[in-house]
């Protein structure tokens, strides 16, 4: 079987998971928290922090994957329907990931290339992407690790000289628009699913809790930097300034001499993005496989991968009515399949546990 | 010693079951039904008794001044000998065997041996009379040290098998012989170290080999290929070395080797592609120079790959990328080329492809002047004629230059490169960003023999980052890399209790 370390789940909360946090997220937050966005992220981050805890907890005590654990509970026929509907919700919340990086290529890459030309590529990756095994994702998270690293501190450092942090005080002034930005950020904070479609392709490893935490906990610390520094620099007008990855250093390089050098760590940045937004197709290809293990998966790939395409050419200028929709309805989507039916998993039957497999060093 | 089924030819095969009888007119005549080129010579003499005797050799590889002084010479001095075994007392040879079957008489004859034959006597005395005419050792062209051994290896096997010999004088050295090249009878040997490589993997190169049937083995690079597991990739997935040294230090890290005759260029397997960025005085050198080298060498790789496809995209695309200054050079030196800067870098990387192909074939008179040609004639006259732009010629040039520092990959360097600029003229810097995460995806997913192409970065594996990118100090080498899952871990030990000798 297909196996993920935790090292390198570790290495997707640090490295990939803030990644997708860093566009849109940072300009729309301060629409409904103000200067409360730390606040904010905050809950989010809370609320995440506890769901991959107990998918922790519940790799702890099986080796079965999460579909093998629903067949336990509810038989072949009604798992089957309940891990669709989980692979419906992540097709769902990637396509709002991948809008998010289309209007990101189109806006900040370049401007004069039809949009529906320049992103089809990205398809024919993730094309190949999922059709590998689910060992890709782990091994990608080893690669955007030390990229991520770099740029991210670069970019902060570049931005650094520009701020004022005392711009977003004082704490707590925006009250209810605090939880509304929260329960509008939930289309951002869909990565504590991914853990539960990793189940039973990792083992629990002695301080493996303390060890996803503390990464856990950086990711976040780094998404909440980034908001608060980007906040600091652009207070009230951070609304006007979507991509925000692409306008965090800018004014600190566009007056030197070597011109805006922070674009070669927004580049990294990027591949980074590219690499993370495959990441719920691939898991989407794999669950479909997982229900129908004699299905090719390459051909389930090429059409998952073309369903995304044909929504994202049908909502090619509509990436606002998209924002909405998300940012309206989507919480209600999350809460259930992010939140709570993760955490309901700990109830499912655990089954036997797998005594002789040996993990492999991915 | 094993012999691919892959080697048997079919009309020998036929012939198997004939053994020699006494009668050396019949056994002769057997054999030279089978043998039947003109350079297949018979040498006929008779011991003092006028018995008659035969030596059935190949011109040219055959040693022949060895035949007439230790084979005819002694027995044309004595009685003819009663026995094979009595035959053989009378010659002084250290390769010798007695054999009857015919196919296996052919087969050695064709390997340089001499068959001797003697009337009355049943069977045939092979002897090992093979004249070995090979170039001198000398420093290979491809891998130049300033510091460490100079020795490389040449085109026989068993100089080759000498040199890794004399490095490593331990019973555990292992040369597994098998044969390959249903014509060609091409000689093998798999060099591993017993309780060090994966016997498995031993095994599985060997099966991998035999499971082929191909009439030449022209060159090692043949058995590269047929050790691929996607022999359509553009990523090579066989280390190539051409430097006993450094095959060593391989076979010490657990790899498998293959020596093949005829080549100079020795395989190892697993493969990882930190290989191709480990130059070849690395491991002479201070571990600080060494890791600053193999930083360079990434970094120019990167240069190589990348610096043509961004100067497109920056300048079709993404201008702010570019300083005001060097912009405004860059407009000013552009402005009146009539191509776009995409197809004006794909003709210069093609340009210069093409110069790098003739400055190969041609003789080295005429390379000379043909550097002339391309630096002077095509680089300057097609700047001062406005085809092309300066800024587009030295990036072309950093690039081209680039890649030479990792000469392993510049054939596959080459093609990405000129991929990566169609995808920026294309798509701009997210072609070029797509295209990496291409790149990434298949290296990241390529195994040689179950190891990982890409670790130890993709899997992460702490203890190996030590040789890798980054090196070590010798003293911190301790244990074998990881990634071969070798059972003998530790390849240097320090006594306790032993000064250092320094004050």
């Amino acid at each position: 079987m297909d196996k993920i370390k935790i090292r390198q789940i570790c290495f997707l909360l640090i490295g990939m998971m803030p990644i997708t946090k860093l566009l849109m997220y940072p300009a729309i937050l301060p629409y409904y928290t103000q200067n409360d966005v730390l606040l904010s992220a905050a809950i989010n981050f809370i609320l995440q922090g506890v769901v991959i805890g107990f998918v922790l907890w519940l790799s702890k005590r099986t080796n079965c994957t999460f579909l093998q654990l629903l067949q336990n509970t509810f038989g072949n026929i009604a798992a089957s329907i309940i891990y669709a509907l989980f692979i419906l919700f992540l097709l769902l919340s990637s396509f709002s990931i991948i809008s998010e990086q289309k209007v990101f290529v189109i806006h900040t890459l370049y401007e004069n290339i039809p949009s529906y030309a320049n992103f089809l590529p990205f398809f024919i990756v993730s094309f190949l992407a999922c059709s590998k095994s689910i060992k890709t994702i782990g091994r990608a998270a080893d690669l955007c690790m030390p990229i991520f690293v770099f740029a991210f501190l670069a970019i902060i450092g570049l931005s650094l000289f520009n701020i004022n942090l005392s711009s977003i005080l004082p704490i707590g002034g925006a009250k209810s628009g605090i939880f509304k930005g929260s329960l509008m950020s939930s289309v951002w904070y869909t990565d504590c699913l991914y853990p539960l479609f990793f189940l039973g392709n990792f083992k629990y490893e002695k301080k493996s809790f303390l060890k996803v935490g503390i990464s856990y906990g950086i990711g976040a610390i780094c998404v909440m930097l980034f908001l608060a520094i980007f906040y600091s620099l652009y207070g009230d007008l951070s609304l006007l300034r979507q991509n925000s990855m692409a306008h965090i250093a800018k004014f600190t390089t566009a007056f030197t001499s070597i011109g805006r050098i922070d674009f070669v760590f927004i580049f990294a940045l990027t591949l980074v993005h590219i690499f993370y937004s495959i990441v719920p197709l691939h898991l989407a290809v794999t669950g479909i496989i997982d229900i129908f293990p004699k299905w090719n998966k390459l051909l389930v790939s090429g059409i998952v991968n073309l369903i995304m395409l044909v929504l994202v050419w049908f909502s090619n200028y509509d990436y606002a009515a998209i924002q909405h929709f998300y940012n309206g309805y989507f919480w209600i989507f999350a809460a259930i399949f992010a939140y709570i039916l993760p955490i309901s998993a700990i109830f499912l039957k655990k089954g036997r546990r797998a005594t002789n497999e040996k993990v492999l060093d991915v | 010693m094993i012999l691919c089924e892959c080697t048997q030819d079919k009309s020998m095969k036929q012939e198997s079951q004939k053994t020699l009888g006494k009668k050396l007119k019949v056994n002769l005549q057997s054999i030279l039904e089978i043998l039947t080129a003109e350079d297949i010579l018979t040498y006929q003499f008779y011991t003092k008794d006028n018995v008659l005797c035969t030596a059935i050799y190949i011109d040219q590889i055959t040693d022949k001044e060895l035949l007439g002084s230790l084979i005819a010479k002694p027995l044309s001095l004595i009685n003819a000998p009663t026995t094979l075994q009595d035959a053989m007392k009378e010659l002084y040879f250290p390769e010798n065997s007695f054999e009857e079957d015919i196919t296996t008489i052919c087969n050695k004859i064709l390997a340089g041996n001499v068959a001797l034959l003697i009337d009355n006597l049943q069977g045939a005395i092979i002897l090992g009379a093979k004249k070995v005419s090979s170039r001198s050792i000398a420093e290979p062209p491809t891998s130049m040290t300033i510091k460490g051994p100079r020795e490389g290896f040449i085109e026989d096997i068993k100089v080759n098998m000498g040199l890794v010999r004399k490095r490593l004088k331990t019973v555990q050295l292992q040369f597994d012989m098998i044969q390959c090249g249903k014509q060609s009878q091409t000689s093998i040997a798999v060099v591993y170290l017993n309780g060090i490589a994966n016997k498995k993997i031993v095994q599985q190169v060997k099966d991998k080999i035999a499971s082929y049937e191909i009439d030449e083995v022209v060159d090692s690079s043949y058995i590269g290929k047929f050790l691929t597991a996607r022999p359509l990739s553009l990523f090579k997935q066989v280390g190539t070395t051409e430097k006993p040294d450094i095959f060593c230090a391989k076979i010490l890290e657990g790899r498998i080797g293959l020596i093949v005759d005829g080549s100079p260029i020795v395989l190892t397997v697993p493969y990882l592609i930190t290989e191709d960025f480990q130059g070849p005085q690395d491991y002479f050198a201070s571990p600080y120079r060494a890791t600053v080298s193999r930083s360079i060498r990434l970094f120019s790789m990167l240069i190589s790959l990348l610096l043509p496809a961004y100067y497109v995209a920056a300048q079709l695309f993404k201008l702010q990328l570019i300083p005001f200054g060097l912009l405004m050079t860059i407009s000013a030196s552009t402005k009146n080329i009539p191509l776009s800067p995409s197809i004006e870098l794909f003709f210069l990387l093609v340009i210069l492809e093409i110069l790098l192909e003739a400055s190969i074939l041609m003789p080295k008179q005429v390379s000379l002047a043909l550097s002339v040609i391309g630096a002077l004639v095509l680089g300057d006259t097609a700047v001062k004629a406005g085809i092309v732009s300066t800024p587009a010629i030295i990036i072309v040039a950093i690039s081209g230059i680039s890649a030479y520092t990792v000469p392993e990959l510049v054939g596959t360097s080459s093609i990405i490169r000129l991929a990566l600029l169609v995808l920026a003229g294309s798509l701009g810097t997210y072609g070029i960003l797509l295209g990496i995460a291409v790149i990434f995806y298949t290296l990241i997913t390529m195994e040689s023999f179950g190891t990982p192409l890409l670790a130890p970065f993709a899997p992460l594996i702490k203890r190996d980052l030590k040789d890798s990118l980054f090196k070590a100090d010798l003293f911190d080498l301790k244990e074998r890399p990881a990634v071969f899952k070798s059972k003998n871990k530790r390849r240097l030990l320090q006594k306790k209790g032993v000064e250092d000798g320094q004050n």
